[in-house]
């Protein structure tokens, strides 16, 4: 295995570091650490007691934070503000409220339940469709800041900038926190730990590396990033609740932004992607800290400045990333990745044969400001048809293509699939009426094995295991003979930025295909592949519409591969259809010759 | 008739804040979170040009030199290696940030800084008399954003920005050195946060934090400007508009989040911001 993966290959890795690892590994190491960290407490004098308390905390909150930067690709700088909202709802609870155990039940659900809240909003506000990776960023910019001066204007009610101080709290020693801490420390750490490495955990990072593909599989990225917000945002809130009864003092600070860009600070040094390396990295930062900075207060702020500029420029993958090198060096034998058996799933019922076409494109019109791309679009295209759109460069076959496939695009006229119109409606909304689409450039995810990818193309059907790895992969019949056909099933367990061009183009018409769509649109699948490759993916699509009924668009540059595979042929010509007709009628036409030969104007 | 005129000032002190990191944002494609640091900076170039004992006015010119060569280093060592890397930038720019906060405190100590005012006095506007230095910021404001203009529209390196800006691949396949183009528009992005860090020292206090304040609020107008210069002015007035008015008439502290809140709303109803319009 080389080691010089790029940033975004970093997260599967050690994920396969430990994959060799037995299924109760995580559990073993999760208890060695709570008898250790129960021990600790007896053997540490009080302040490494008190200060690594509230490292434990904010390690915490290094886990939430590297869940959704350094797995889901979401850079957060808002998870102090959830943080800050899970302490002042304990605070203001214990406060106004008392400290009887009724009322620490209630001060502990509403520290959980308050962030939720807040967090769905903010996941709202931050994805949608269409949303881009910088304006999260701004929201969980805003979010803390916000926070932050709601609470200094809440006068005596929330202390303003004093905070609140001297509640009653949880009756427990200094030990007693120190293990409620690690507690949940390990407990949250345990729980990520078996998230990321599950299934469900491969999702995280589909979305990180392209969103658009994992939408046009018919999952919706954005409902997993709001989610996954919502529920970190109530784990913050957990962490605060335990800081506020731990030190019996919150203050607007904890809420602040600059204590959420100190959290990615944290993650990064410690190694994002990874999970031990943020949270050792969270408590010997912040235990050296606490232990320097009385001494050298600046110089230790410089000291973790340059450490952390240098960090993210010369080493992405933070200290983690340094230990998984020497460990790679040394002579331990690797085994390959997991990758599970492949089985065939049981033909669908055969499709109720109606009459009406599958893809019904109506008027269909589109231009950007004044240049109309497409006009006057009218194609029925039915079950069993493979109906190749051609056309010269710049016809408008690709900007179709993306009108079919998503209903938020601006165009005019109409399409329906199966006579359920699509206007409006996302890309992975599309997908679930039985539409597959495979990109011109293959688009698959980079940092995830081949059987990842396809397992990622079950999860509308099959559903993902948040638990654990799936032992078998279901994959129809057709999907299965790519594989074979390519190669592909041999190659499972690669990951497949080291797949060849045509071997990536496979792998995502199996993806496509794995789908059971009933209509499947292709753009340019053979270009860039060898001869033979190209005779394999037209029998497979032969079988796809032939033998299944899957109705077919296939946009095609190449006409001595139309001619063989094709149905019905339609001729795309500066946003027109000039011509549509049986494969014979359009190969043989005037007109076709003149317009590939240049010069026609229609 | 006050109000307006708070309004136009807070503007053009917005303006003057956020030009640098715009023309940042525009070529480089990265949001340069050390541009809190470069007003520290520019701020304790006045600092030391008063106790150089110079005429205050000259802090400007130096601020601009200062900060612009600092940019240019800052450039090549830290923001050349993440071009690629958009949202490592932003975090490696926050680290410069903290560093060069930490070393203005080792070298200044983090008390409160007096600085010679560059222009005191009021003058009397429509029967109430007004801070003639806010005016003035105004004015500069008005000055840097014509200089600006000319220099985009009117100079060699204002074309090679604009076409960096439009298309980075096709500029470079023109012969263009967007390597180049990209490192002085950093330099003069830097030059112009440190002549505003200037211009900000009669209005706020200098310590080695000060930045960060007004970090946020810049960084949003650019968000909602989206790489346009004219946009960036609407959004200046809009904005300063909205956080007069609701400090005026609703709360301070709201107020002092209404940029980040409002820009944020218009940000998600239409993501380009105010450019399109």
């Amino acid at each position: 295995m080389p080691d010089d993966v790029s940033a975004l290959g970093r997260a599967a890795r050690p994920e396969r570091g430990r994959a060799r690892l037995s299924r109760t590994a995580p559990f073993v190491a999760a208890g060695l650490a709570a008898v250790a960290l129960w021990i600790a407490p007896l053997v540490l004098d009080t302040f490494a007691v008190n200060v690594l308390t509230r490292s434990m905390i904010y390690a915490v909150l290094a886990v939430t934070v590297d869940l959704l930067w350094g797995f889901a690709g979401i850079l957060t700088f808002g998870q102090a503000a959830f943080f800050g909202v899970g302490a002042y709802a304990t605070a203001m609870a214990l406060t106004y409220l008392g400290a009887t155990p009724a009322w620490i039940a209630v001060a502990l659900a509403l520290a959980v339940a308050a962030p939720m809240a807040l967090g769905l909003a903010v996941g709202w506000l931050s994805f949608y469709h269409r949303s881009t990776a910088l304006y999260a960023s701004v929201i969980s910019l805003v979010t803390p800041i916000v926070v932050t001066q709601l609470i200094y204007s809440g006068g005596e009610w929330t202390g303003s900038s004093s905070g609140l101080v001297g509640f009653d709290v949880l009756p427990l020693e200094l030990e007693g926190f120190f293990r409620l801490a690690a507690f949940v420390l390990i407990a949250v750490t345990l729980a990520a730990w078996v998230f990321v490495r599950s299934d469900a955990g491969r999702a995280l990072i589909a979305v990180r590396d392209n969103d658009a593909r994992c939408a046009y599989l018919g999952l919706s990225p954005k409902r997993l990033q709001i989610a996954l917000t919502a529920v970190l945002a109530g784990v913050a809130g957990l962490a605060g609740f335990v800081f506020a009864n731990a030190s019996s003092v919150v203050a607007p600070e904890n809420a602040g932004f600059l204590f959420g860009t100190e959290l990615v600070i944290w993650v990064a040094l410690g190694g994002r992607g990874t999970l031990l390396g943020p949270v050792l990295g969270t408590i010997a930062i912040d235990y050296l800290a606490a232990n320097l900075s009385g001494d050298l207060p600046f110089l230790w702020q410089l000291l973790l400045g340059t450490a952390f500029v240098a960090v993210i420029i010369l080493l992405p993958g933070g200290l983690a990333e340094l230990a998984r090198r020497a460990w790679g060096a040394l002579p331990v034998g690797r085994r390959s990745g997991f990758a599970p058996r492949l089985v065939v799933s049981p033909p669908r019922p055969e499709a109720d044969a109606s009459d009406g076409p599958l893809l019904k494109i109506d008027g269909l019109a589109k231009s950007y400001g004044s240049l109309t791309v497409l006009e006057n679009i009218d194609l029925d295209i039915r079950a069993g048809e493979l109906v190749s759109l051609v056309g010269p460069n710049g016809a408008g076959k690709t900007t179709l293509m993306r009108c079919l496939s998503d209903g938020t695009e601006p165009f005019e006229g109409a399409v329906s699939i199966a006579g359920v119109s699509t206007a409006g409606l996302t890309p992975n909304r599309i997908v679930t009426l039985g539409v597959g689409r495979k990109f011109q450039v293959a688009s698959v995810f980079e940092s995830l094995t081949v059987a990842d990818c396809l397992l990622l193309a079950r999860a509308p059907h099959d559903g993902l295991s948040a638990l654990g790895r799936a032992e078998t992969l279901t994959l129809p019949q057709a999907a299965l003979d790519v594989l074979r056909m390519t190669g592909l099933d041999r190659m499972l367990a690669e990951p497949t930025r080291l797949l060849s061009h045509g071997q990536k183009q496979a792998l995502e018409l199996a993806m496509v295909v794995a789908l059971e769509p009933r209509v499947i649109l292709l753009d340019e699948p053979t270009a860039g592949l060898t001869k033979a490759e190209r005779t394999t993916i037209g029998a497979v699509l032969k079988t796809l519409t032939a033998d299944l009924g899957i109705a077919a668009v296939l946009v095609e540059h190449d006409l001595d591969f139309v001619r063989q595979i094709s149905s019905r042929i339609v001729v795309l010509h500066q946003g027109r259809l000039v011509l549509d007709g049986t494969v014979d009628e359009v190969v043989n036409s005037e007109l076709v010759r003149t317009i590939y030969s240049g010069g026609a104007h229609v | 008739m006050l109000l307006i005129l708070d309004i136009l000032t807070t503007a053009g002190i917005l303006f003057v804040v956020s030009i640098g990191l715009l023309a940042v944002f525009g070529v480089l494609k990265i949001i340069n979170f050390a541009h809190g640091a470069w007003l520290t900076i520019g701020a304790y170039c006045a600092v030391v040009a008063a106790k150089l004992g110079l005429n205050p006015w000259a802090a400007l010119p130096l601020a601009f030199v200062i900060g612009g060569a600092l940019g240019g280093l800052a450039e090549h060592f830290i923001i050349r290696p993440l071009y690629r890397r958009p949202l490592d930038a932003i975090l490696a720019t926050w680290g410069l940030g903290i560093v060069i906060g930490q070393l203005i405190t080792l070298g200044f100590g983090r008390d409160v800084q007096m600085t010679p005012n560059l222009f005191s006095g009021t003058v009397e506007v429509f029967g109430a008399d007004y801070s003639a230095y806010r005016l003035v910021a105004l004015g500069a404001a008005v000055v840097i954003g014509v200089a600006f203009a000319l220099t985009i529209e009117g100079t060699r390196l204002g074309l090679s920005a604009r076409a960096v800006i439009m298309n980075e691949t096709l500029a470079r396949g023109l012969g263009i050195d967007t390597a180049r183009v990209r490192l002085f528009t950093f330099m003069i992005g830097a030059g112009l946060a440190a002549l505003a860090g200037v211009l900000l020292t009669p209005l706020t206090s200098v310590d080695p934090n000060m930045g960060v304040s007004w970090l946020i609020g810049a960084f949003m107008l650019v968000m909602v400007a989206d790489a346009s210069f004219l946009a960036l002015g609407v959004a200046c007035l809009v904005f300063g508009a909205a956080q007069v008015l609701i400090s005026t008439f609703v709360s301070p502290i709201l107020g002092s989040i209404a940029i980040a809140v409002l820009a944020a709303l218009v940000l998600r109803i239409s993501p380009k911001g105010f450019s399109r319009a």
